[in-house]
Order: structure tokens, then sequence, then C-alpha cells
């Protein structure tokens, strides 16, 4: 009597086992909604946002293009039109639409370069930012002010009174000296040399080489 | 009985088995502040969807946050502006207060000291699944002390560079002959100064 019994319950055992192993198998089905969470969280997300490290400044910008840095690549995220009509040279068009595209990503998404985006302001670059560093890309960075600032520190430089400290003269200057590299001519500039402009700017450019040395005194 | 021992085996293990899922799923956290939508459907979105706001289009019903600094909101802020700074946006009580005004159907509207201040939380919470949140294009500057807000307008370009640059080269062209104005180009030498503050730096 008692074996039957107890043999009875063991068949029912492995029913109740299976049954439960269903459940949770079922269970299985709903997990995949927790996982559908791409990319880093958005405290981590955030936390990155708040910090100002991801803007670079249009002087650094200019320092790195006349100093020919491989470093980076800029990346303009404003449509075709504006990109054509103007860029920061070598600049790469990606406009925003289509950060996610195929070819895009090989730029975006890699660790060999810094990736600098720029627009008309920083607004449009900063959402490139976010929505690419949510994504865990690397090394990504903002131009500071975008192509305005760019153009109102360095393409069209303003001059600083007189009663204004010496740094803010060299600042001009060099800034002075970057613009004519970035193709802007000085009236000034002309009587030098008699008509032939371009020769002009490589000359100016010489006083931003002298950063190179500096890169190899820190270095020590 | 060699078989009854089989049978207490088998449902010795899988009771451990069913036990050691128990706590994982008991124990198992749901990550906090969870994003509605992909980057790939947000960048849809934004470029579809019009979440830049005036200042006049600005109604009773809508709530205004500000996102700024306690100290800055303190200073002076927008009349009805609620105070939840960027760093503290996805605290549990705000984004519960994010979530009831979701539900209640309302439109929220960031602002900050300008538009791109306030597009980090902006684009945080589209991508956390509040799509009722938009942007005021203002910007907030002070003026003896007295908030003015104005309205800007987003990615305006101040000028046209290329055609900057042309004139450049056209008025020099023009202008070949103007003479002894050298002087503010031999200043560029002082670049030198740079060299020495890092030289300090180094040692």
């Amino acid at each position: 009597m008692d074996k039957k019994k107890i043999a009875r319950v063991a068949a029912f055992r492995y029913k109740i086992l299976a049954i439960i192993f269903l459940v949770l198998a079922g269970g299985l089905v709903l997990l995949p909604k927790y996982q559908k969470q791409e990319g880093i969280k958005s405290e981590t997300l955030l936390s990155h946002a708040n910090s100002t490290e991801r803007y670079i400044s249009t002087d650094q910008i200019a320092n790195k293009i006349i100093n020919q840095d491989p470093s980076f690549i800029l990346i303009d995220v404003r449509n075709e039109d504006s990109f054509s009509n103007y860029s920061i040279p070598n600049a790469i068009n990606i406009p925003l639409k289509k950060i996610f595209d195929e070819e895009s990503l090989a730029y975006l998404n890699q660790n060999q370069f810094d990736v600098v985006f720029f627009s008309n302001d920083n607004f449009y670059a900063d959402q490139a930012w976010v929505l690419c560093d949510r994504l865990g890309f690397k090394n990504l960075r903002v131009l500071n002010g975008g192509l305005n600032k760019w153009f109102s520190t360095i393409i069209n430089p303003k001059m600083p009174n007189e009663d204004m400290p010496d740094e803010e003269f060299e600042l001009y200057s060099t800034r002075k000296a970057a613009s004519m590299f970035f193709g802007v001519v000085y009236s000034d500039q002309v009587t030098t040399e008699d008509s032939n402009v371009k020769p002009e700017a490589p000359k100016q450019v010489i006083t931003v080489q002298k950063k190179k040395k500096k890169v190899a005194e820190g270095g020590c | 009985m060699k078989e009854l021992e089989k049978v207490k085996r088998i449902s010795i293990a899988s009771t451990l088995f069913i036990l050691a899922v128990l706590i994982g799923v008991l124990t198992f956290e749901r990550p906090k502040n969870m994003y509605a939508m992909n980057t790939k459907t947000t960048l849809e979105k934004l470029s579809t969807n019009d979440y830049m706001v005036s200042l006049n289009e600005i109604t009773p019903e809508v709530i205004i946050i500000d996102i700024r600094s306690q100290y800055e909101y303190d200073k002076g802020h927008l009349e009805t502006a609620i105070n939840i700074s960027t760093p503290d946006i996805l605290s549990e009580e705000n984004q519960g207060f994010f979530n009831e005004l979701k539900d209640a159907n309302k439109i929220v509207v960031l602002y900050g000291k300008s538009p791109q201040e306030a597009n980090i939380p902006f684009m945080l919470l589209y991508q956390l699944g509040f799509d009722n949140v938009k942007l005021l294009a203002v910007e907030n500057n002070y003026l003896q002390n007295k908030l003015i807000t104005s309205q800007i307008d987003i990615e305006k370009p101040v000028a046209d560079i290329k055609a900057f640059i042309a004139e450049s080269v056209k008025k020099s062209n023009a202008s070949k002959t103007i003479a002894e104005k050298t002087e503010p180009v031999k200043k560029v030498v002082t670049v030198q100064k740079k060299k020495k503050k890092v030289a300090e730096g180094g040692c």
C-alpha cells in the first residue's frame, strides 16, 4: 500500500515539476523587455552630459588644423546645402538625420580619431553627441559655439580695445594669423608683398608652429 | 528501491534549481529610468516632431521648468516656473513628477540660460519617453540683476562666412596701395610668451 502511494506521488511530482519549468520558461519571454535597453544607462549619460569636457574651443581646433594634427576628424552635422556653402576645412558632412547610417558609423564608432561635432551653434552638435555617447562611442567632442563662434573668433576676430590686457592682443594676433590661414585677407597684409596674398598666409602660420615645440617640452 | 532513490535525487535537484531561479528572479533589480526609445527612433522623432516652443506660445496650462541651478533660479526666473536642475532630473521624485505630468497630458517646457543648456535634459527626458517635453527657445541674461528673457533662434548662422572671406579678398585686391599699417601684424611674435608659460608648467 505504502509503496504504491509513494509511487503515485512520485509520478505526480514529475508533472508538477514540468509545470513549474514551463511557467519559468514563460517568464523568460518577459525578460527580454528589460534587456531592450540600448547603450549606457541614463544616469551615466546624464553625468557624461553634465561635464563640459566634451567641448573643444575654436582656438584649439584652429591650432590643430594649422599644425596638421592628424588625430581628429571634424563632423559637420548641418545639412548638405550649408555644408557646400561653407564649412571648416577638411570637415566631413554627416547631417544629423543620417548619423546612424552605415557609412556614418564608420566615422563615428572608432577609437582611432577624436570626433569633433559642429553645427552653426552647438545645439545640433550636442544632440548628435548625446545620441552617440549613449551608444558608447569613444572620443566624442563638440565644438563649443559651433560655426558662429568660429566666425566671431577665428575668421573675424574682434580687435581688442587699447585698454585691454596684453593677452587680448596676443590672442587677437594669433587669431588674425589663423584667419589668414583660413583664407581671410586683410588690407594691411597686402602691403608687404605686392599682390599675391597666399604666400603671406603661411608666413603668419609660423608663429603658431611654435606651439609644436610646446608639446616636446611637455614630454620632458 | 533503487528507482525510488533516483526519483528522490531528481526531485532534490530540481527543487534546488527552482529555488535558484526564484532567488534570481526576486533579486533581479529593474533598472531605473529606462529609455523608452532607442537612439534611432529618437533621432527620427527629433527630425519629424516640432519640439521648439516660442515664448508667445505659452499658455497657462503649460508647465514651465527651469533647469538651471537653484542659485540661478532664486536670482530670477520666469513666472510659474518650477526649478528642477539638470543633475537632479533623474531623481525618483522628479521622475514621478514627470510621469504625473505625462499621464495628465500636460505639455512640459524646459528652459535654461540658453536652449543649448536645456538641450541636454531635454534629450534625456525625450529618450526616456517623455514626448510631452518641449524646449523654450529663449535666452536668459541679466541686466542690473534683472532677468531679461529674449526670444532667439537656434542654429541661426550669424554670418555667411564664405561671403565674408570672399569680401575680404575682394577688398584687399581693390585697395592694393594702403600703406604702413603693418604694426598689428608684427605683434604676432608675442605668441612666444605662451611658450614660456608651458615650459614653467612642465618643470
